[in-house]
C-alpha cells in the first residue's frame, strides 16, 4: 500500500437511501457512521458492511442537519431547532433540548468531546456543556436580517484543533472567530462573492457561507459557498472557497476550481496541512482537492450526489460522506 | 346552479346586478352588435351609477415564476415531499398553512385557499397567459386579461384615476405579466409601471407653471366646445376623454407617492418593494381604481427551494397580512377582493439542488375579502401532493368565481366582431362554495 493522497481518490463504498442525508459522524476507528436524515431520524449503520443495515433513532420532527460524537454521546440538531443527546451504546435518547427557535444549520463538538457547538437561523451559536445539557455561552454576531430585508441564515460552525477557536459563518458572506472561552469575537471576515442578491431580475437572494473550516495548526480559516450566479434560479455558478490567514487579516486565496458548480458544503484540512478537501454540489456533485501552498486543484472528481457533509479518518485515508439519496466512502489509498 | 349573492352580502348590494341590467341591456343591444367595446353603455348613467356604487376592487398578487403551494397553502408536513416547513393551525378550526405564514394564518377567516388547480401548462408562459386570461390562448384573437376585463366591468367613465395598474419591476418573465386588454382596447390596457413605483412623466414640462397648464387646458375646451356644437360625433367624445383622463392620471400622481403615509401604517407593509408597492395599491383602489395588479418575481426556485422560499413567503406573509388590516381599518375590505394566483406551483419531488421544478398538476391559489366565504378551502390534493384527490379546477371557474365574488355575470358576453365572446367560457361554472 502506497501513500494515501487525492490522486488514488476512488469510490469504496456507495449506499443509496430515499432520503437526502445531511450530516454524519464517525464512530473514531471503526466504519459505524450515524447519518442524520430529512425523514427527521438518525441512521446508525456500519457502512462498510456487505449489505449495511441502518437502525434508525427516532426523536426529532424535521430534517436533521447535523450531528456530531462527544465522548459516549452523539448529538444531533435538526430543523426542528431542537437537539438530542444519544448514548451510543443503547441508541436511546439521554436528553432533548429546544435549543433554538430557527433551524439547526450544524453542530460541531470540541476535540475534548467537553462541549457542543450549535449555529441555527436565529443566528445564535450556542455552546453546550455535553455532560450536563446546559447552556454555557451564547456566541451573537451575526446580523439577523440581511441587508434587504430578508431573514439571514448562520449556516456553518467549526472547531479549532486545539479547542481555543470557534469559527461560524453566515447568509451574507460574514465569518467569524471567536475565543471560545470566553465568547470574545477575534476576528471577522467578509466573502461577499458568496452571497448574490439580484436586485433586477429575481429580487431576492441566494448563496451565502455553507461550510467553515480550520487547518490542523489553527493559523488559517477557509470558508467555502459559491460564486456570483447570474441565473439565481439554480446553483449556476462556480464551487468558491476562499482562505484566510485569520490572525494578519489576510486573504491567502480565492479558489473557484474551473469545472464544478454548486455549493462547497463541506472543508476538510488534511492533518498535515497537505491539503484542503471541498465537496458539495448542484443537481450533482463533487469532491476537490486544493494545494494549500499553490491553491491549485490537485485532484477533482464528480460524486455520485450533491454532497452535504464528509469526515476524514484517523489515518487520513478515508473519506465518508452524506448526500441527496446516498452515502459514500472515498477511499485515498494507493494500490500496493 | 343557483345565482344569487351576486354581490359582497351587505345590504345594500343586495339588487341582482343581471336584472338591472337586463333592461339596459335590452336598450343597448343594438349598440352592441358589432364593436362592442361597450364603453357608451358604460356611459349610461344609469348602469355607471349602479356600478359606482359596487365601489368594487380587485388587488391581485401576482408571484410570478410558480409559488410553491408546499410551502404556502397547502403543506404536506412529514410526508417525503413536505420539505421542511412545518404546517401550523390557523384561526379557522381544521385550516392548517404554512409556518412561514403565521401572519396570515391568524387572518384566514377572510380568505379562501383552492388547493386543487390542475392547469396542465408546465412553462411559464403558457401557465401565465392561462392564469391571466382564465382560459388557453387562441391564435384567432386576442383575450382580454383577467385585469382588463375587471376594468372594463368597474371602471367608471368619469373616472380621473386609471383603471388598470400593473407593477412588474423584476425582469425575469416580464414580458408574460404585461397584461394585455386584447380586443377590449387601449382603453383598458394597464398602466404598466416596470422601473419605478409611480409612472413617468405625468409632471408638468420644466417651465409650465399649473396656471399655465389650467389656462391651456381651458382653451382647448373652449375651442373643443366650439367646434363640436351642432355636431355629433362619438369621435368628439372620445377625444375630449382622452384629455379628461390624461389631466386625472396627472393628478394622481400622489397617489403614487407613499411619503407622506405615517410610519406606523408603512409598517404594516414593511420596507421591501413589494411592500412598497402594495401601499400604493391600497391608495389607488382606496381612489376609485378597480384593479392593481402587484407582480412578485421570481419565485422559479429549481434550487434551494426552502431558502428562496424563506425569504419571499415571508415577505408575502407580512406585506399581504399588513393589507388586510389596513383594508379593514379603513372599511375597504368587504369590497375589495385580494387574489394570489401563479402560473403554476411546483413540484413535490424535491430535486438535488433542494429545489422544486414547476408543477401545474396539484396546486392552489387564494381568495380573499370582498363576497368571498372566507374561512374556506376549496379541493384536495393527495397527501404528498401529487395530484388533486377531489374538486380538480382549472382556471376557467377560478375567474368565475372571481366575477361572482364582485358582482359580476360572468356569462356576460363581449363580442369580437360578430363572435360573443363570454367573460369565461361557455359551461365554466362559479365554486359556489366559496361565494359568501
Amino acid at each position: 500500500m502506497t501513500a494515501a493522497k487525492p490522486e488514488n481518490l476512488k469510490i469504496v463504498k456507495e449506499f443509496g437511501r430515499k432520503e437526502i442525508l445531511f450530516s454524519v459522524a464517525r464512530q473514531p476507528n471503526s466504519n459505524r457512521v450515524f447519518l442524520g436524515a430529512s425523514d427527521a431520524k438518525v441512521y446508525d449503520l456500519d457502512v462498510m458492511a456487505e449489505k449495511p443495515e441502518p437502525v434508525a433513532m427516532l426523536g426529532h420532527e424535521s430534517y436533521v442537519t447535523g450531528t456530531a460524537l462527544a465522548g459516549k454521546y452523539l448529538i444531533s440538531g435538526a430543523y426542528d431547532g431542537r437537539l438530542i443527546w444519544w448514548d451510543t451504546e443503547t441508541r436511546q435518547q439521554v436528553r432533548a433540548i429546544n435549543a433554538h427557535t430557527r433551524w439547526i444549520r450544524g453542530v460541531t463538538a470540541t476535540p475534548d468531546g467537553r462541549y457542543v457547538l450549535s449555529v441555527a437561523d436565529d443566528m445564535l451559536c450556542r455552546i453546550w456543556d455535553v455532560a450536563k445539557g446546559t447552556l454555557v455561552r451564547d456566541l451573537i454576531g451575526h446580523a439577523p436580517r440581511t441587508p434587504h430585508h430578508f431573514p439571514s441564515m448562520l449556516y456553518a460552525c467549526n472547531v479549532s484543533a486545539d479547542g481555543r477557536y470557534a469559527a461560524t459563518a453566515d447568509r451574507v458572506g460574514k465569518s467569524i472567530v471567536w475565543d471560545l472561552h470566553n465568547g470574545r469575537q477575534l476576528a471577522t471576515m467578509e466573502a461577499p462573492i458568496m452571497y448574490t442578491w439580484d436586485p433586477k431580475q429575481r429580487i431576492h437572494s441566494i448563496g451565502g457561507i455553507r461550510s467553515v473550516a480550520f487547518s490542523a495548526d489553527s493559523q488559517l480559516i477557509a470558508v467555502g459557498g459559491i460564486g456570483t450566479i447570474g441565473n439565481i434560479d439554480h446553483l449556476d455558478a462556480l464551487a468558491r472557497v476562499e482562505i484566510f490567514d485569520w490572525q494578519k487579516g489576510e486573504r491567502v486565496h480565492e479558489l473557484a476550481g474551473d469545472t464544478h458548480k454548486g455549493l462547497v458544503e463541506r472543508l476538510v484540512f488534511h492533518p498535515n496541512g497537505d491539503w484542503l478537501m471541498a465537496a458539495g454540489g448542484d443537481h450533482g456533485g463533487f469532491i476537490q482537492f486544493y494545494n494549500l501552498a499553490n491553491g491549485e486543484i490537485m485532484k477533482q472528481d464528480k460524486a455520485p450526489m450533491h454532497v452535504h457533509d464528509v469526515v476524514l479518518n484517523e489515518s487520513a485515508d478515508t473519506l465518508y460522506a452524506a448526500g441527496h439519496g446516498k452515502a459514500v466512502v472515498w477511499s485515498l489509498k494507493g494500490e500496493a | 346552479m343557483t345565482r344569487k349573492n351576486w354581490f359582497c352580502g351587505s345590504a345594500e348590494h343586495s339588487v341582482s346586478r343581471r336584472s338591472f341590467l337586463g333592461g339596459a341591456m335590452a336598450g343597448a343591444a343594438a349598440m352592441t352588435a358589432a364593436d362592442m367595446t361597450v364603453l357608451d353603455v358604460l356611459q349610461s348613467p344609469a348602469i355607471a351609477d349602479e356600478l359606482k356604487r359596487q365601489d368594487k376592487r380587485v388587488i391581485l398578487f401576482w408571484l410570478a415564476g410558480g409559488a410553491s403551494q408546499l410551502e404556502t397553502w397547502d403543506p404536506k408536513p412529514g410526508r417525503p415531499t413536505g420539505g421542511p416547513y412545518r404546517a401550523i393551525q390557523t384561526n379557522v378550526p381544521g385550516i392548517h398553512i404554512s409556518e412561514l405564514m403565521p401572519r396570515m394564518s391568524q387572518r384566514l377567516e377572510h380568505t379562501a385557499i383552492i388547493r386543487s388547480l390542475n392547469t396542465k401548462i408546465g412553462d411559464h408562459g403558457g401557465g401565465a397567459k392561462l392564469m391571466h386570461l382564465g382560459r388557453r390562448d387562441e391564435s384567432a384573437i386576442k383575450f382580454p386579461d383577467l385585469g382588463a376585463m375587471i376594468a372594463r366591468e368597474l371602471g367608471r367613465p368619469d373616472s380621473s384615476v386609471p383603471d388598470y395598474v400593473n407593477f412588474y419591476t423584476a425582469t425575469e418573465g416580464r414580458s408574460g405579466g404585461t397584461g394585455q386588454s386584447g380586443f377590449l382596447g387601449a382603453r383598458y390596457a394597464p398602466m404598466f409601471l416596470t422601473t419605478e413605483s409611480k409612472p413617468e412623466n405625468l409632471g408638468l414640462p420644466e417651465g409650465l407653471t399649473s396656471a399655465d397648464h389650467k389656462t391651456r387646458a381651458d382653451l382647448r375646451q373652449l375651442l373643443s366646445n366650439q367646434f363640436a356644437a351642432g355636431r355629433k360625433s362619438s369621435s368628439l367624445g372620445s377625444h375630449n376623454e382622452a384629455y379628461a383622463r390624461v389631466r386625472g392620471l396627472m393628478s394622481s400622481e400622489k397617489l403614487f407617492d407613499i411619503s407622506d403615509e405615517p410610519q406606523s401604517v408603512r409598517d404594516k407593509y414593511g420596507p421591501t418593494l413589494l411592500g412598497e408597492q402594495t401601499l400604493v395599491a391600497r391608495r389607488l383602489i382606496e381612489a376609485g381604481t378597480p384593479f392593481v395588479k402587484v407582480s412578485r418575481a421570481w419565485w422559479d426556485s429549481h434550487g434551494q427551494n426552502f431558502e428562496t422560499h424563506l425569504e419571499l413567503v415571508s415577505e408575502l406573509d407580512h406585506v399581504m397580512s399588513g393589507l388586510l388590516d389596513d383594508l379593514k381599518d379603513r372599511g375597504l375590505l368587504e369590497n375589495t377582493l385580494v387574489l394570489t394566483l401563479s402560473e403554476f406551483g411546483r413540484t413535490p419531488t424535491i430535486n438535488a439542488s433542494l429545489g422544486r421544478d414547476h408543477f401545474p398538476s396539484a396546486w392552489s391559489v387564494s381568495l380573499t375579502g370582498c363576497g368571498i366565504q372566507g374561512g374556506s378551502v376549496y379541493g384536495k390534493s393527495d397527501e404528498d401532493g401529487r395530484t388533486v384527490a377531489d374538486g380538480e379546477v382549472s382556471a376557467g371557474p377560478i375567474f368565475a368565481t372571481i366575477f361572482r365574488a364582485l358582482g359580476i355575470d360572468h356569462d356576460k358576453e363581449y363580442h369580437f366582431g360578430v363572435r360573443p365572446v363570454p367573460l369565461t367560457n361557455p359551461g365554466i361554472e362559479p365554486l359556489d362554495e366559496l361565494i359568501a
